[in-house]
């Protein structure tokens, strides 16, 4: 049963992928009804998967040779980011349908984005390193073409192909870490990994752990890899939310998560993890905070809401870290979703522009808001919950400074949800702007995902039960959502929490209630301007990092385009070489 | 000079290699690449049966030798058909103008 | 004195293959492969591989040939010297390499069978090696495919913009197909 749905999750939003690229751009509305209907039932038996959850393989290919057999394993961990993917991604899906009426080569959209949703189940649910790799480089193929799907906006290219190329540099280290293993076990699966971790010499063993590093910090748009994500915003908006909540950035929290029991012992690794987290959570915050385009700041929280779950595995909460990423999914799918219906009505992502908003679309306003308040960690809201959870593991087991600066975070993320929610909804609206309210589609997702932001923090106990049952290696404890309920209510870190998220949401009404908050010769917005020229433009300087290695890729490129002559007598020339590199190879080894 | 029959097959072998990759690297002619692939896979099968003889089994040798004839028409075959409707489509044989795969 | 007889066909069949391939005449080059195709095949009848050796000298010499020459009759001669693109003296120096490294681990590996107790050919291909036979007809089917292109007679249509777009990604093998 479990290997069926397995195959199914990754089989269907395939065959969806390719029955819409087959049906052509002419019907729009065959095309919505068939990427909505394959992706909504992949949500719903990713569903029934977690009822069929446990540790052995579900499906084992014999492919021979050295790739080994072609396992899914639906695990706990796989199950749960499964189930992530495949449902808020048919939400996307669904909300879709509005947001992308009319819109030309929908095919193309469509057709990415099941192919996505597909590519992220199976690299979740693939037992074998070497197919994860595999789906890993599809889901990154996946968001250089939809991040690049107005592809006549020149924005739109070069943010896809930074994507690409940053995450890419993330894949060599996952491809090299799975080769080092290999070389030393002989097998790709992760569940040999696990098991045999001990028994790989240590430098090895470190090798594996930072190139796993690597490739998640690359794809989850980690510190110092932080400047994608943002700039990643030219995609359509369904898209951004796909890839900050169901998809792409979950895949390297999930890859740190599922190796940690490997690589906890491996030296310097959890402080790594921890450090890159921590870095990770302050800037992105810091950079949310100076943000003027509602879809950035979005972004930047992300990168800091990512940066709270890598923490969590540096300090040893696996658990925590899981709990977070449903949760984020839900709530940042919800506000992503409802801030492009915002965009879709007034036509602009500047929030300077917006402003009083909140009148003309008042469902909108309040879905919003819901997920604003999950964001910022206010109590009942999912997010408080597992973000209590994961201060709590922080303070338990972690560094008391990172402590410390998590706990600014928090401050930080407070503030920044705040303003953005009162630039957008609230205040004198500051430009003329036509809004329409938002469309049917769009309000069953968002209300959907609603509904999720309030409630889905009480699967706390099931999802631990679920994973303590299915992961040998992670030594989890399941602990019931009471307990989870009473341990973050008697932590000494969640009053802590709510005192600094009370200190940063007040800093706001000061900044708001002195006069005159928009307009340029305001105190606040001359620091912040000052800011963000010095620093946030250049993500701290490490824009900089991230666009050498971009142009070194492109240069490398260049180099290799002028080998392509186009000439039979050069090709020709080639395989020759080949065949000479061949011969000279063979006469050494004989 | 005690120099075995099958070494000189072996030297007629290398040599007509020789020529078949020169000629691949040098001809700018579709057609005429067609004919240095046909020298080229002379010797291969030369290879295939001297090979038979010198492993006692000709008839393997012989066999796929056979095999190889089969393949080497068609490949003339259909590499002539493409420089037919190459010279029919771009009004020439030259490669060096046909590089409409330049990256 | 069987060594000399080898060294004399082979000599001529390998300076035979070099003007076939520096000929700038395609319909001399043509012949020359057919005079290569000969000596291959004598080499061959001496080696003892007699069914290989009437099947190349009829196939080799006798269908390639005539195949070459329709085509050559169908495009037409344009007998202009062309100039390598490659640099003569890197096309040889590969060319020495190859046939050095070749050489030097095939010549050890060549020595007289020490019996001759072999299956006939019939045997080995009707019997151990029926594959073979299937592969070659399907070989045989696509041969008969490129026949049909070499025999078309519609003249391409002047290319549009986008077809020309689509050559560029799927090569012209299509055309093959459609005729």
């Amino acid at each position: 049963m479990a290997g069926t749905l397995s195959v199914l999750l990754i089989g269907l939003p395939w065959l969806g992928a390719l029955l819409v690229w087959l049906s052509g751009d002419a019907r729009p509305k065959i095309l919505h009804i068939l990427a909505v209907g394959t992706s909504v039932s992949a949500g719903l038996l990713s569903l029934i998967l977690l009822a069929f959850a446990g540790s052995q393989p579900a499906v084992n290919f014999k492919f021979g040779g050295w790739f080994g057999d072609f396992t899914l394993v639906a695990d706990g961990l796989g199950a749960t980011l499964a189930a992530v993917a495949c449902v808020v991604g048919s939400l996307a899906v669904i909300y879709s349908v509005d947001y992308m009426q009319g819109e030309a080569q929908l095919r193309r959209y469509y057709a990415f984005i099941l192919l996505f949703i597909g590519a992220m189940t199976g690299l979740v649910l693939s037992g074998n390193l070497f197919f994860t790799f595999f789906f890993w480089e599809i889901t990154a193929l996946c968001s250089y073409a939809l991040i690049s799907y107005y592809n006549d906006d020149p924005k739109a290219v070069s943010g896809g192909m930074k994507a690409l190329i940053i995450t890419q540099v993330g894949g060599v280290g996952l491809l090299a870490g799975a080769l080092a293993a290999f070389s030393n076990l002989g097998s790709f699966q992760i569940a040999d990994l696990l098991k045999g971790a001990t028994s790989i010499p240590a430098g090895l063993l470190a090798f594996i752990a930072y190139g796993f590093l690597l490739a998640a910090a690359a794809k989850s748009a980690q510190f110092p890899f932080h400047t994608w994500l943002p700039d990643a915003m030219e995609a359509p908006t369904p898209v951004s939310a796909l890839i900050h909540a169901a998809t792409m950035v979950n895949a390297g929290v999930y890859l740190l998560a599922r190796f940690y029991p490997a690589f906890a012992q491996v030296p310097g690794w959890t402080l790594a993890v921890t450090l890159v987290g921590m870095l990770s959570a302050l800037t992105a915050g810091l950079m949310a905070l100076t943000a003027t385009d509602l879809k950035r700041a979005l972004a930047y929280s992300t990168v800091s809401q990512l940066g709270y779950m890598v923490y969590a595995i540096g300090v040893g909460g696996v658990f925590a870290s899981q709990f977070h990423l449903l949760n984020h999914a839900v709530f940042k799918a919800l506000l992503f979703l409802s801030a492009g219906a915002v965009i879709h009505s007034v036509g602009t992502r500047d929030m300077r522009k917006m402003g009083g908003l909140g009148s003309k679309m008042p469902f909108i306003r309040n879905v919003f808001i819901i997920g604003a308040l999950a964001l910022a960690g206010v109590p009942i809201f999912n997010g408080f919950w597992s973000k209590e959870f994961i201060l709590e593991a922080g303070l338990k087991q972690g560094p008391v400074w990172a402590f410390g600066f998590m706990l600014f975070g928090a401050g930080l993320t407070a503030f920044y949800t705040i303003r953005m929610t009162w630039l957008v909804f609230y205040g004198q609206p500051r430009e003329q702007l036509h809004v329409h309210d938002s469309g049917l589609a769009m309000k069953i997702s968002t209300g959907l995902l609603a509904t999720g932001a309030l409630t889905t923090w009480l699967l706390a106990g099931p999802l631990s039960g679920l994973m303590s049952g299915s992961l040998p290696y992670h030594a989890i404890e399941p602990i019931s959502t009471i307990n989870l309920v009473m341990d973050v209510l008697t932590g000494a870190g969640t009053w802590l929490a709510l005192i600094i998220l009370l200190v940063g949401a007040g800093l706001w009404v000061v900044v708001q209630r002195s006069p005159n908050p928009i307009p340029q010769a305001h105190w606040f917005t001359e620091l912040m301007g000052t800011f963000h020229e010095e620093l946030v433009s250049s993500s701290f300087g490490f824009e900089w990092l991230n666009q050498q290695v971009v142009a070194a890729v492109k240069k490398s490129a260049a180099v290799l385009q002028k080998t392509q002559t186009g000439e039979l007598n050069w090709n020709i020339l080639g395989i020759i070489i080949a065949l000479l590199a061949v011969l000279v190879m063979l006469f050494w080894g004989v | 000079m005690n120099i075995s029959p099958l070494n000189v097959v072996l030297l007629v072998i290398i040599g007509l290699l020789a020529v078949g990759i020169y000629g691949l690297l040098i001809t700018r002619n579709l057609i005429k690449i067609v004919l240095v692939l046909q020298i080229l896979v002379k010797s291969a099968m030369l290879a295939l049966v001297l090979a038979g003889k010198v492993g006692n089994n000709l008839g393997l040798g012989q066999s796929l030798a056979a095999t190889v004839i089969v393949a080497d028409t068609v490949v003339a075959v259909v590499g002539l058909a493409l420089a037919v409707q190459v010279r029919r489509r771009f009004g020439t044989l030259d490669v060096a103008d046909i590089s409409t795969l330049r990256g | 004195m069987e060594s000399y007889l080898y060294l004399i066909l082979g000599l001529a069949a390998i300076v035979c293959a070099y003007r076939a391939m520096i000929s700038t005449r395609l319909l001399s080059s043509i012949l020359y492969l057919a005079c290569v195709s000969a000596m291959v095949s004598v080499i061959l009848y001496l080696l003892g591989a007699q069914q290989v050796a009437v099947i190349e000298l009829s196939v080799g010499a006798g269908l390639v040939t005539v195949l070459m020459v329709y085509a050559l009759s169908v495009v037409g001669d344009d007998a202009r010297d062309l100039l390598s693109v490659i640099p003569k003296p890197l096309a040889i120096l590969i060319v020495v390499l190859s046939a050095f490294f070749v050489a030097i681990m095939v010549f050890p590996l060549v020595e007289p069978p020490l019996d001759v107790t072999s299956f006939s050919l019939t045997v080995v291909l009707w019997q151990q090696r029926v594959l073979d036979v299937w592969i070659q007809i399907a070989l045989i089917f696509s041969g008969v495919l490129g026949v049909l292109g070499l025999l078309s007679e519609r003249e391409a249509t002047p290319i549009s913009h986008t077809e020309r777009f689509a050559d560029q990604i799927v090569g012209t093998s299509h055309e093959e197909v459609h005729s």
